[in-house]
């Protein structure tokens, strides 16, 4: 099978120049959606790096329209953009809502749960750095238990665990939801294509260090995400209508204590509180190994079944992981 | 923070928009470290004894393009058909897959490449113009080919003068055919007379060629390799029955087979031990190996060992001859004495010490006695440096005697393998073109090999090393066919995917796929491109590179100038 | 004047040619059918008292297919707002309605929307900020929202709710500012008038479809209100300053080319009551001005000189209006139905403030009426005028009208019903 490659669509949306630290995770984020999503595409973001790694007055990095707009209104902005351009007879564009951490678990909570509840027609891909990092690292409800931040110093890190936002969107009955990483850009690129193609609300949470926040060389960038999967502290998923679970990539299920050695916000754990986040991991992976029945008659998605446009699941008898591992494997090349 | 472009408020649009493209800003200046691409070697390569560009020839295996990757290993070794059946592979040792999965099987493929390519052939011609001087080698065992072949690429005429009725030294005489068919070894020499090289045979210097005879050429390569075997120094040693592995070898491959007992004792722990064992096993013999000091210690390649005694050889280890005993002088007995290993002795390993008052005896009809060979350099006219029992050459593999070279197991091979003495020849005909005159393109590889941490392994997935065809056991110890078989092409491709192809850019653009910065793109002809205006030296390239062909260099070195002008 | 209401324009015994039909509406459905003539592509509303009934007609509206917009029922007055923000840079016509509380909550995408230079229409019927909880008029939700770069309309009537949402689109689409409309919560929200709908090919005519002079675009990317640094923000800044200043004469334009199509004016930014021959006029707005011209009559009718100034729009601030008024009257009374605390009441300030570099300064007197729904009856503006009459000079910077008090120099006292005790007028300037 020899090499694993990349065949990335060759079009560079995303151009160069722009203010993103060195190794950021959310600018491969944003580069791997822009080709996945191509030129017909706006861009609502929000409060958070990427308001200013787009570029300051005059200047734009994203190479389609993007719109700037409040803290929390990233789902909202979007549902007005989407409804604007639908009123205009407009129905080709897609609209993309690109928020971090802090403007979906946190602040902007309400109007994603809202725009969720009301299948708004696009796609919210949250950038997951887990703290406030444009504002300069302070936790936010994404931050993992026993990270360092400066809103959680290390004699008193982070107390609580992240919050689970993709159980949050589940239990929204979303169309489509899923779990992507920058270290698998072909399963990343291959969820937000498929997103594209359905009608409603769809949210991918993107796993994006952040190298200064998380203190670790701008080089690891990718190496970490992918210790992340493999660590299964940040399983690689897809949830059709909140229900159907099905598994993107079988972890290797390394250690927590590799990836957790590999960042400075986590170094001055002890072997006892490593201890307990890997209980944690393993007990949510567990948890969310559940889900993933082995054979499970899938439903119709929500919008099939009123409207029939909706391609995006079909019954089918499956076991789900094994497809799923299929799929990663195939995607690998 | 960039300036902004409009001095007034006329100048500027309604609202807060952008009317240019972050291109225009050079984030470049960030950077400290840089990246660039650098292909390193290989450690296959840097170990290749011969030099081979192993990742070279294994992307034109990956592209099926045989010829090339045939032409390719031949611009280092004229005797792929041979090594890549007899080589000892140090290269697999230090392959970096060795400790994920299994090292490749570099020596396996080398021989596909070599079988694939045995019709229809032609080598390549020369690489250097003509040029009048001449080269007399003596010996046309590996070292003396391998001279008399990088010559002739190089220009030269050169004449082999060979002892022995036919040529190829030790690889005719000294290899059985069951791990060295004649018809590869013929060929691949066929192959070097065909360049031009000409190989007088039966002419046996200071016998039948007078040494003042060589006086006509320009220069001397001295191969005549390591024929002696050595003494046992024990009684009884001339009794019948008692054969030297050399001797033992050499009348098999010339069809007279020696006349052997049931019961065969082979002395030693090298090649030529294993290779006279395993022989006799298949003469219809009962064999057992005796070796002073333990497996572990025991100089033969590992995996002859192992087809050894798969086949039924046998093996007693810590024992050394003290005296053969026989009757009508015929050998029929042997007294051994016990042995334990004591301190390292100056090879590393550990010193076999007598056990006093441990004598035995063994029955035996035959005894092969393969302890060591030595040279027989009694042809010289005149006294060389010598280095123990072989000649004493330098670097440049010149014996102290102008236009006087020497290599191979006459000199600097003490461990008699066929491509050490490759590379004797590789290396002393470009010493030879260096003392005729000319300047040898070859500039100081640098010995520097990627490292196994440098090696992205996730870009691999996990995939067992092939397993080498071969006939059964149950046949193989009854023939003197060939043993091992070469790799089906399916099986070589996909061990040569297998391959890390480590410090060779492939042009897989990993790179390119992860740059935050897309800084990163790549030109028709496949070649990339580093936008150092925009790069922000985050080194994601070279830490993802899977084969280590990329590296940081701080940011205004001298060595990144040179690579950007490279670039 | 111009006719100002059905009743005027039908007194001839024919309706104006461009009415449709005359309905007898609330407030706030006399909204909703003006966003219908609008033709408004995207409304984004959240419910709250008063304002309910504006959205729950354009449901109706929208669900009936009298109307195709998209109609986000979203799930807080801020994401109406994001929804409002969203859909106009995308190049819609966009509605949103809200009061009080909603309107707070708004607060920061108010700045949004007129930052990024979006003519949404907002119809915010006024109602007390809690707590205490009230759902009862006065205006200080709107006039807290003074800075954000709205333009700010006060209705009167029910008809003036339905004109003025036709004239806002206008306006806010020529200056590229967002606009507010107000309406008095229950006052005027929740009675019924006759308003004449006009006919929709004449609304067409007057407002055409938005052409958006830069929106977001896929042919040509821009990116909208990034990150600026010191350099250019107060560029923008000013901008922001001169459209709502040119504003005012769109104000004025927009009102009478209105006024050529349907027959009805407004007066622009401020309609003047009897102020001609007045030696005192009162300023006020919204629902409390209809109140006030009925105790004008009556002084007027006693011979008191007083006139009446209806403040139709806030922002952008009437300057040359009130200026000109300061010209020819004595004192100027201010009735505002809010409160700065820590200062006034606001349009009081405002009044004072665009005087003090003018060259007539008559006195100016603030008064504070009808919070949280406090009735403002004749007889109130008539302690008003009481007080005006009274008074060379303000006692007090804010005179508390009718507040329940046992001090007594607090707040104005009752008109005595002949006018005795009024200090007659000593001739007009």
């Amino acid at each position: 099978m020899g090499q694993i490659k990349y065949q990335l669509p060759p079009d560079e949306v995303l151009a160069p120049g722009h203010f993103a630290c060195p190794g950021c995770g959310a600018t491969l984020t944003m580069r791997y959606a822009l080709k996945a999503l191509g030129r017909k595409t706006v861009v609502v973001i929000p409060a958070c790096c990427w308001s200013v790694i787009d570029g300051p007055v005059p200047y734009s990095a994203a190479g389609v329209p993007v719109f700037h707009t409040a803290f929390e209104t990233a789902a909202s902005t979007a549902s007005g953009v989407k409804a604007g351009l639908d009123a205009q007879g407009d129905h080709e564009t897609t609209v993309l809502a690109f928020a971090g951490d802090g403007g979906t678990f946190d602040i902007g909570l309400q109007a994603l749960s809202g725009a969720a509840e009301r299948n708004e027609d696009f796609i919210y891909i949250c950038y997951d750095n887990e703290a406030y990092m444009n504002t300069g690292i302070q936790r936010s409800s994404a931050t993992p238990f026993g990270a360092w931040t400066t809103t959680t110093p290390a004699v008193s890190p982070k107390a609580e665990k992240k919050k689970n936002i993709i159980e949050i969107l589940a239990a929204h009955r979303i169309p489509y939801l899923a779990t992507a990483s920058v270290a698998y850009p072909d399963d990343m690129i291959a969820k937000i294509r498929k997103a594209k193609d359905i009608r409603g609300f769809k949210f991918i949470h993107v796993f994006s260090p952040c190298p200064p926040g998380w203190k670790f060389e701008p080089e690891d960038s990718i190496k970490i995400s992918r210790m992340a999967i493999e660590s299964k502290v940040f399983p690689l998923i897809e949830i059709i209508d909140g229900i159907d679970y099905a598994l993107s990539k079988e972890p290797d299920g390394i250690p927590v204590r590799d990836y957790i050695k590999m960042q400075g916000r986590f170094r001055h754990l002890n072997d006892e509180q490593i201890g307990i986040i890997q209980a944690n991991v393993t007990e949510d992976w567990e948890r969310l190994r559940a889900k993933f029945a082995p054979t499970r008659k899938v439903s119709r998605s929500r919008r099939d079944e009123s409207t029939g446009e909706n391609k995006s699941s079909q019954t089918r008898n499956v076991t789900r992981t094994k497809n799923a591992r299929k799929r990663a494997q195939k995607s690998r090349g | 923070m960039t300036k902004y472009k409009f001095t007034t408020v006329e100048e500027m649009p309604p609202l807060a928009f952008s009317l240019e493209s972050t291109r225009e800003i050079p984030t470049g200046s960030w950077r400290h470290v840089r990246p660039v691409y650098r292909d390193k070697n290989s450690p296959c390569h840097v170990t290749c004894p011969a030099g081979e560009k192993i990742p070279d020839y294994f992307e034109l295996v990956r592209q099926k393009k045989y010829k090339e990757a045939w032409y390719k290993i031949l611009e280092d070794n004229p005797l792929p058909g041979v090594t890549g059946r007899v080589c000892y592979h140090p290269c697999e040792g230090q392959c970096n897959r060795a400790g994920y999965d299994g090292a490749v099987a570099i020596h396996n493929i080398e021989r596909f490449v070599a079988d694939k390519n045995f019709k229809n052939r032609k080598l390549p011609a020369a690489v250097e113009a003509r040029k009048s001087e001449k080269v007399a080698v003596i010996g046309s065992g590996p070292a003396g080919l391998s001279c008399a072949y990088q010559l002739s690429r190089l220009g030269y005429r050169s004449v082999i003068y060979e002892a022995d009725h036919e040529p190829g030294g030790m690889l005719r005489y000294g290899i059985p055919d069951y791990r060295l068919p004649k018809k590869i070894l013929d060929k691949e020499i066929k192959d070097i007379e065909a360049l031009g090289v000409e190989i007088m045979v039966d002419s046996k210097i200071g016998d039948n060629v007078a040494w003042s005879e060589l006086e006509r050429y320009d220069a001397v390569f001295v191969a005549v390799g390591a024929t002696h075997s050595r003494k046992i120094g024990a009684p009884g040693e001339d009794l019948k029955g008692v054969y030297t592995g050399i001797d033992f070898l050499k009348e098999l491959s010339t069809g007279n087979v020696p006349k052997v007992g049931r019961q065969v004792l082979v002395l030693g722990g090298g090649n030529t031990a294993i290779d006279a064992a395993r022989s006799a096993l298949r003469l219809g013999k009962r064999v057992t190996v005796l070796y002073r000091r333990t497996r572990v210690e025991m100089p033969a390649v590992p995996e002859e060992i192992e087809e050894a005694e798969k086949e039924g050889v046998h093996f007693e280890f810590l024992v050394t001859p003290v005296k053969i005993s026989g009757s009508k002088g015929k050998a029929s007995e042997i007294e051994l004495m016990k042995m334990q290993l004591g301190e390292p002795d100056e090879s590393g390993r550990r010193r076999p010490v007598p056990v006093i008052g441990s004598n035995f005896s063994m029955r035996a009809d035959t005894i092969i006695s393969a302890i060591g060979e030595e040279p027989d350099l009694s042809f010289l006219p005149y006294s060389f440096l010598r280095k123990g029992i072989r000649l004493f050459v330098d670097d440049e593999h010149t014996t102290g005697v102008p236009g006087i070279f020497a290599g191979g197991d006459a000199a600097t091979n003490p461990n008699g393998t066929v491509v050490n003495a490759i590379r004797a020849g590789k290396e002393a005909a470009i010493s030879i073109h260096e003392f005729l005159g000319w300047r040898s393109r070859s500039n100081g590889v640098s010995h520097d090999a990627v490292k196994p941490e440098e090696v992205n392994t996730f870009y691999f997935p996990h995939e067992g090393r092939v397993e080498v065809p071969r006939i059964t056991v149950q046949k193989s110890k009854t023939t003197f066919s060939e043993v091992n078989k070469t790799l089906t092409e399916e099986q070589a491709l996909t061990e040569a995917e297998r391959c890390f192809t480590c410090g060779t850019c492939l042009h897989c653009d990993v790179c390119m796929t992860f740059c935050p910065d897309v800084a990163i793109s790549k030109d028709e002809s496949g070649e990339y491109t580093i936008d150092y205006e925009h790069c922000k030296g985050c080194g994601i390239c070279v830490n993802e590179c899977p084969r280590g062909a990329m590296e940081l260099v701080p940011e205004g070195a001298r060595e990144a100038v040179e690579e950007v002008e490279h670039i | 004047m111009m006719e100002k209401n059905v009743a005027n324009t039908k007194r001839d015994g024919l309706l104006h040619p461009s009415i449709d039909k005359v309905v007898v509406i609330e407030g706030t459905h006399a909204a909703s059918h003006a966003v219908k003539l609008a033709r408004v592509q995207v409304i984004a509303a959240y419910p709250i008292t008063p304002q309910t009934s504006v959205v729950e007609k354009l449901s109706e509206i929208v669900s009936d297919g009298d109307l195709d917009a998209k109609f986000i029922k979203v799930e807080s007055e801020h994401s109406a707002m994001a929804c409002c923000i969203g859909s106009s840079i995308s190049g819609a016509r966009a509605f949103t309605a809200t009061s009080s509380q909603g309107l707070a909550l708004m607060h920061e995408l108010l700045h949004w929307a007129a930052g990024s230079r979006l003519p949404i229409v907002m119809v915010n019927v006024n109602r007390a900020m809690a707590p205490p909880w009230s759902i009862y008029v006065d205006h200080n939700d709107s006039l807290s929202q003074r800075d954000t770069g709205w333009l700010q309309f006060y209705a009167e009537s029910n008809q003036e709710v339905t004109d003025t949402v036709l004239q806002a689109y206008k306006i806010a689409e020529t200056v590229s500012l967002p606009v507010m409309i107000n309406l008095d919560a229950f006052v005027l929200s929740h009675t019924s008038e006759p308003v004449a709908l006009p006919k929709q090919e004449i609304v067409d005519e007057f407002l055409p479809a938005r052409k958006a002079s830069f929106k977001i675009d896929t042919s040509d990317p821009k990116a909208f209100g990034a990150l600026i640094g010191p350099e250019a923000y107060m560029e923008m800044r000013y901008k922001l300053y001169r459209a709502m200043e040119d504003a005012r004469s769109v104000i004025r334009e927009v009102d009478r080319d209105f006024a050529e199509k349907f027959g009805r004016s407004y007066g622009g930014l401020v309609e003047e009551y009897m102020t001609e021959d007045a030696e005192t006029v009162l300023i006020t707005s919204a629902t409390a001005v209809s109140t006030a011209r009925i105790a004008v009559d009556e002084l007027r009718s006693m011979g008191f000189p007083v006139g009446l100034m209806k403040l139709r729009v806030f922002r952008p601030f009437p300057v040359d209006e009130v200026r000109e008024l300061a010209k020819h009257v004595r004192k100027i009374g201010v009735m505002d139905r809010n409160v700065s605390f820590g200062a006034t009441g606001i349009i009081y300030q405002e009044t004072k403030a665009v005087l003090y570099n003018a060259a007539d300064r008559p006195s100016v007197f603030g008064f504070i009426a009808g919070l949280g729904g406090r009735d403002i009856t004749p007889e109130t503006i008539k302690e008003i005028f009481s007080y005006l009459m009274n008074h060379d000079e303000p006692e007090s910077e804010s005179v508390w009208v009718s507040l329940k008090t046992s001090d007594a120099d607090q707040g104005a006292r009752p008109f005595p019903e002949t006018g005795a005790g009024i200090r007659r007028s000593e001739g007009v300037k």
